[in-house]
């Protein structure tokens, strides 16, 4: 079954000097949330830019591909935390998706959380997506 | 060129079916949002999604880049809305990917006629890095709509 999901934006003025707004978002879980190209190259000043919507997307994809994984192979995880941070060049493009998971998973040990992180990080949907960014690493250790 | 980083957190707790994850934004702090399968998959239930943050990373992505071509031209924009659409569908192996990304674009340009908002439209979708990116694995379309004056 295909899952559909929009977002609705406006935007007026210049790229530099204007300002943007993601007006709504589909299942009305956020919005109005504003965006600036000031913003969005320098400091964020609590603005949210495409860059960090998509180190949110991939870090959320990958969390649940690995919880799924785990959960498939006997071990279900009590906790992971995971940050995706993500680089932008203007001019080049995102060049990096660098992910980071610690997780708390009864009976599991470090090597196979390793390799399962692994393998959520190359067939997450979001990573399928990404697949052209040069740079996709993952960091993945258990909670001590 | 300057290197930009920006960074999100996920906490998730229990399996994928039954547990549920917290994903905020690091970097700016501008949103804390619940996620599950469930309502990524089937009806959102008021939840976000890794699509519908990448659909709000696209239209915001696209609708600077339609701007910034706007301009360029001598046409710059007064008002433009964008509308993405992202769709995940399962493939034939079972497992779900991004097939498609749609863009609906609208605005109002004072001096820009229908055909250079197109070629605007055009020009911000080869500019636009999150369209590069989509495009290396899945469809972009875009539509685009030169609103006349007065029209809304």
């Amino acid at each position: 079954m295909a899952a559909e999901r929009t977002a609705n934006v406006t935007w007026s003025g210049s790229l530099l000097e204007g300002s943007g707004t993601i007006d709504s978002v589909g299942s009305g879980a956020f919005g109005p949330l504003p965006v600036t190209w000031a913003a969005r190259t320098e400091q964020p000043n609590g603005l949210t830019s495409p860059e960090e919507l998509i180190a949110a997307a991939h870090a959320s994809c990958f969390s649940m591909a690995l919880s799924h994984a785990l959960a498939q192979a006997g071990s279900p995880p009590d906790r992971l935390e995971t940050s995706a941070t993500v680089t932008f060049v203007p001019g080049t493009g995102i060049t990096s998706s660098a992910l980071t998971v610690r997780g708390a998973v009864p009976g599991l040990d470090e090597d196979a959380f390793r390799a399962a992180a692994e393998d959520a990080k190359v067939n997450c949907p979001v990573s399928k997506a990404l697949a052209s960014v040069p740079e996709i690493t993952l960091d993945a250790s258990l909670l001590g | 060129m300057p290197r930009i980083v920006r960074e999100a957190e996920v906490a998730w707790e229990g399996t994928t079916a039954r547990g549920a994850g917290v994903v905020s934004a690091a970097s700016s702090g501008a949103f804390e949002l619940r996620v599950t399968l469930a309502s990524r998959i089937g009806d959102p239930e008021g939840k976000t999604s890794p699509e519908e943050l990448i659909a709000a990373a696209h239209a915001s992505c696209f609708v600077s880049s339609l701007g910034s071509e706007l301009a360029r031209a001598d046409t710059p924009p007064e008002r433009l809305r964008v509308r993405c659409t992202i769709t995940m569908d399962q493939i034939e192996t079972g497992d779900h990917r991004i097939v498609g990304s749609h863009l609906v674009a609208t605005g109002s340009a004072p001096g820009a006629d229908a055909e250079g908002f197109a070629r605007a439209a055009e020009a911000a979708d080869a500019g636009c890095p999150i369209s590069a990116l989509i495009r290396a694995s899945a469809a972009v379309t875009v539509e685009a709509t030169l609103k006349e004056e007065g029209e809304r």
